[in-house]
C-alpha cells in the first residue's frame, strides 16, 4: 500500500512515501452530532464551555496523544492518522480497504471493523491491534513497530 | 417538474460553486499557502492539534455541524414556493456558508486554533466579546424553545412516534455503559440499537401513545403538556453526565443522519416524483412576505453563524495543509445545503399531489405550525417508492427529527446553564453561579415561557407563536454569522485582499435580518405580543450592536492598512 506521509518534517511533505498506516481511533472530547447547526458541546476552547463535561474523552485523547507523540519519534514515515469512532462514512470503509489490502479473510475485517469503533483503538493496517483499553504506551508502541517489522 | 431536476439543478450547483467560487476564495480572498504551517503542525501534541487527512476532517466536521435545523427552515420557507427556497439555500450556500465556513477554519488556523468568540475581540473589539455572549444568549434561548414546540409537534401528530423515540433512551443508556464503563467497541451496539430504534417504529405505530387523558386531567391542551414533558425531560437530560445520555446519542443521531439522506435521495430517484408545490406561491397580503422573512426562516441551510464554532474550534486545530480548509469548510456547507435540499424535495414533492400541498400550505400559520409534519409525510412517501409503507416511512422521519431536536436541546440547556452562569458572574451575581440546579432551572424555565406564548398563528389554533419564534431564531443565528463574517472581512482586509467576498454576505445579511426585525416590532406591538416584542427589541439592539462594532473595525482597519501584511 502506498499512501502520502503526512507527517510534518520537511522531507517527508516533499513527497515522500510511506507503506504503513495506523489509525489512532479516540473521540474528540465535544459532541459530534445532532445538534451541530444551533449548539454544540465540548471541546477545549471552543467558547461556549462544555468542554469539562467531557473529561473522560480528554482523558483517552490525552492517552492516545501519547501513543501518537511516541510513534511519531520512533517511526516519522508512519502515515499517523487519529480519528474519531463517530466518523463513520471515513473510519469504516477505510479500515475496511486496509484489512482488505493486507489480505486479512473477511471474518477477520469484519472482526477488525468492529473493534475500530471503539472510544479509544489502534489500527495498524486494517487490523485492530488494540480495542476500548489500552495497555502502557511503550507496549503500544512496540506492538505496533513489531507488527509493522513483520510485513 | 420531476424532483430529480431539483437535485440536478442544486448538485451542479454546487459542484461549480465549489470548483470556480471557493477557487477564488482560496486563492484570491484567502490566499492559502500550501507552506503555510498550521497550528496542527506548529502546537501538534497529538491530542487537540493533530495533522489530519481532508477526508477524516471534512467526516468530522459535517457531522459536528449538521442537525435539525436545515430540514425546519426549508420545510417552511416552501410555503414562498420552491424556487425562492431553493434559491436561498443554492446562493446562500455558495455565497454565503462557504465563505462563512471557509473563512472561519482559514482565520482560526492564521490565529493559532483560536475560537471565534476570542477572535472577534482581538479582530474587532473588546466589546464584540460581550456581544457574542448576549448573541448566543438569544440563540439559544429560541433554540430550546423552537425545538420543544418541534418536538410536541410530532409527539402530539404522531403518537407512534413516541415509542421509537423513547426507546432510544434506554439503547443510548446502554451503550454508554457498554462503551464507557467497559471499554468496549461501540459500533456493533450502536447499530444494533439502531435496528431496535428501527424494529420499534412498526410497535409504535401499532401502540401510539398520546397524553389526552393527562392533558385532559390537569387543564391543559395535549401539545402544552408535550411541552412541559418534553422540558421535565430536558432538565433531568441536561443534568446527567453526558457519557451516559449525550454521548452514546451521537452514533445513533450520525448512523439515522447517513440513513435519512440515502432514503430521501434514493426515493426521489427510484419514484421520479413530480414537485406540486408551485415555483412562486402567491401567499395572502397578511402573510409574511418573502422578502426579507425567507433570508430569515432558512438560517442553517443557507448560513449558519454555529458553524464558525465548530470551524474555530476543532477543525482548524486539526487542518494539515491551509488550502485543504477549501475543501473541509467549503465542502461541509455544501453537505449542510445538501440536507436543507433534502427537506425542500420532502416538502414540495412528497406531499402529493398540488390540491393536497395547497391545503398543507394554506397560510403561514399552517406552514410554519405543520412544517415538520409536511416533512415527516413527504419523506414517508418518498419511503413509499422503496418499498416501505408510508406511514411507517413518516414515523421514521419523525423519530429521526425528534432525536436530533431531543439532542439539540440536551445540548442547548446546558450550554445555556453555562452562559448563565458567566452572565451572573460578570454581572456579580457570583453565588448564582455555582448553584448547577437553579441555573439549569432557570435554562429550562426561559425558553419555556416562550414556546408557551400564545400567538395563534400555527396550524389547528394551538395558540401558539410558533413560526414567529422560529423567525426569531433565524435573526439569532444569522447574527452570529455575521459576526463570524465581520471577524472574516476585517481579517481580509487586514491582509490588503479584497473583503467584498465576506462583506457582501455581511452587509445582506444584517440587512435581511435588521429590516425583518423592525417588521417585527411593529407587528408583535400591534398585536399587543409584549413577551416577543421584547425579545425582539432586544435582538434588534444587539444587530445595531453589530452594525457598529462591524463598521467601526472596517473604518479602522481600511485607514491602517499595511503594505506588507499581504503575506501574513
Amino acid at each position: 500500500m502506498i499512501t502520502a506521509c503526512r507527517t510534518d518534517r520537511p522531507e517527508a511533505s516533499a513527497g515522500a512515501v510511506t507503506t504503513h498506516q495506523v489509525i489512532l481511533v479516540r473521540e474528540q472530547d465535544a459532541q459530534h452530532s445532532g445538534s451541530g447547526c444551533c449548539g454544540r458541546l465540548g471541546a477545549r476552547d471552543s467558547a461556549l464551555g462544555g468542554a469539562a463535561d467531557f473529561s473522560h474523552s480528554r482523558a483517552r485523547m490525552e492517552r492516545i496523544g501519547a501513543v501518537y507523540r511516541d510513534l511519531a519519534a520512533a517511526a516519522p514515515e508512519l502515515d499517523l492518522i487519529v480519528a474519531d469512532p463517530r466518523n463513520l462514512l471515513w473510519l469504516y470503509p477505510t479500515v475496511w480497504r486496509a484489512a482488505r489490502r493486507r489480505g486479512l479473510g473477511w471474518a477477520a475485517t469484519i472482526r477488525s471493523m468492529a473493534r475500530a469503533g471503539a472510544p479509544m483503538a489502534v489500527v495498524c493496517d486494517g487490523d485492530t491491534l488494540y480495542s476500548g483499553r489500552l495497555p502502557a504506551t511503550d507496549t503500544v508502541v512496540a506492538r505496533v513497530l513489531e507488527r509493522i517489522a513483520q510485513d | 417538474m420531476p424532483a430529480f431536476f431539483l437535485i440536478v439543478m442544486a448538485l451542479v450547483a454546487f459542484y461549480l460553486g465549489y470548483r470556480f467560487y471557493s477557487r477564488y476564495l482560496a486563492e484570491k480572498v484567502y490566499a492559502l499557502d500550501p507552506n503555510f504551517r498550521t497550528p496542527a503542525h506548529e502546537m501538534r501534541d497529538g491530542v487537540d492539534f493533530v495533522p489530519t487527512h481532508k477526508h477524516v476532517l471534512l467526516g468530522h466536521h459535517f457531522t459536528s455541524v449538521a442537525g435539525a435545523a436545515p430540514i425546519v427552515g426549508p420545510a417552511i420557507a416552501v410555503y414562498w414556493g420552491w424556487l425562492p427556497a431553493l434559491a436561498w439555500v443554492i446562493l446562500g450556500t455558495i455565497f454565503a456558508a462557504g465563505v462563512h465556513d471557509l473563512g472561519s477554519i482559514v482565520v482560526s488556523a492564521r490565529n493559532r486554533g483560536q475560537n471565534i468568540g476570542t477572535l472577534s475581540g482581538k479582530v474587532i473589539s473588546a466589546r464584540a466579546s460581550t456581544l457574542f455572549l448576549l448573541i448566543i444568549f438569544f440563540l439559544l434561548t429560541l433554540v430550546n424553545a423552537v425545538f420543544g414546540v418541534v418536538m410536541a409537534i410530532l409527539f402530539e401528530s404522531n403518537p407512534g412516534a413516541v415509542i421509537p423515540a423513547l426507546i432510544v433512551i434506554p439503547i443510548a443508556v446502554f451503550i454508554g455503559q457498554w462503551a464507557y464503563r467497559l471499554g468496549r467497541s461501540i459500533i456493533i451496539p450502536s447499530i444494533v440499537g439502531l435496528l431496535l430504534l428501527y424494529i420499534a417504529i412498526p410497535i409504535g405505530q401499532a401502540y401510539p401513545i398520546e397524553v389526552d387523558g393527562l392533558a385532559s386531567a390537569i387543564g391543559l391542551e395535549v401539545r402544552t403538556t408535550w411541552i412541559l414533558l418534553i422540558f421535565a425531560y430536558t432538565w433531568i437530560a441536561s443534568r446527567l453526565p453526558v457519557w451516559i445520555l449525550l454521548q452514546p446519542r451521537d452514533y445513533i443521531n450520525g448512523q439515522q443522519l447517513i440513513v435519512a439522506l440515502f432514503v430521501i435521495f434514493l426515493g426521489v430517484l427510484v419514484g421520479w416524483d413530480t414537485v406540486s408545490a408551485p415555483a412562486v406561491n402567491e401567499v395572502s397580503a397578511d402573510s409574511p412576505h418573502w422578502f426579507p422573512y425567507l433570508f430569515i426562516t432558512v438560517a442553517c441551510g443557507a448560513i449558519s453563524g454555529f458553524h464558525s464554532l465548530v470551524a474555530s474550534g476543532t477543525t482548524s486545530k486539526q487542518l494539515d495543509k491551509e488550502p485543504e480548509a477549501r475543501f473541509v469548510g467549503y465542502g461541509g456547507a455544501l453537505g449542510e445545503g445538501a440536507l436543507a435540499l433534502a427537506a425542500i424535495l420532502a416538502c414540495t414533492a412528497g406531499l402529493g399531489a398540488a390540491g393536497e400541498w395547497n391545503t398543507a400550505y394554506a397560510d403561514f400559520g399552517a406552514a410554519s405550525g405543520g412544517a415538520l409534519g409536511h416533512f415527516v409525510t413527504g419523506t414517508g412517501h418518498f419511503l413509499s417508492n422503496l418499498g416501505i409503507p408510508a406511514t411507517l416511512g413518516a414515523t421514521f422521519a419523525a423519530v429521526v427529527v425528534i432525536t436530533f431536536a431531543g439532542t439539540t436541546m440536551d445540548t442547548g440547556i446546558r450550554l445555556q446553564r453555562y452562559i448563565l452562569a458567566e452572565i451572573s458572574e460578570l454581572a456579580g451575581f457570583k453565588a448564582l453561579s455555582g448553584r448547577v440546579n437553579l441555573l439549569t432551572t432557570l435554562a429550562v424555565l426561559i425558553p419555556l415561557g416562550l414556546a408557551l406564548v400564545p400567538g395563534g398563528d400555527d396550524a389547528g389554533g394551538k395558540g401558539f407563536a410558533f413560526g414567529r419564534l422560529w423567525t426569531l431564531f433565524g435573526t439569532t443565528n444569522q447574527l452570529t454569522a455575521g459576526l463570524a463574517l465581520s471577524v472574516i472581512a476585517v481579517w481580509v482586509l487586514a491582509r490588503n485582499r479584497n473583503p467584498l467576498a465576506a462583506i457582501v454576505p455581511l452587509v445582506f445579511l444584517l440587512f435581511m435580518t435588521t429590516w425583518a426585525l423592525l417588521l417585527n416590532l411593529v407587528d408583535f406591538f400591534q398585536k399587543g405580543d409584549w413577551l416577543l416584542l421584547a425579545m425582539d427589541a432586544a435582538i434588534f439592539v444587539l444587530a445595531a450592536w453589530l452594525i457598529v462594532e462591524a463598521v467601526t473595525a472596517l473604518n479602522r482597519q481600511r485607514g491602517a492598512r499595511d503594505p506588507a501584511a499581504a503575506d501574513r
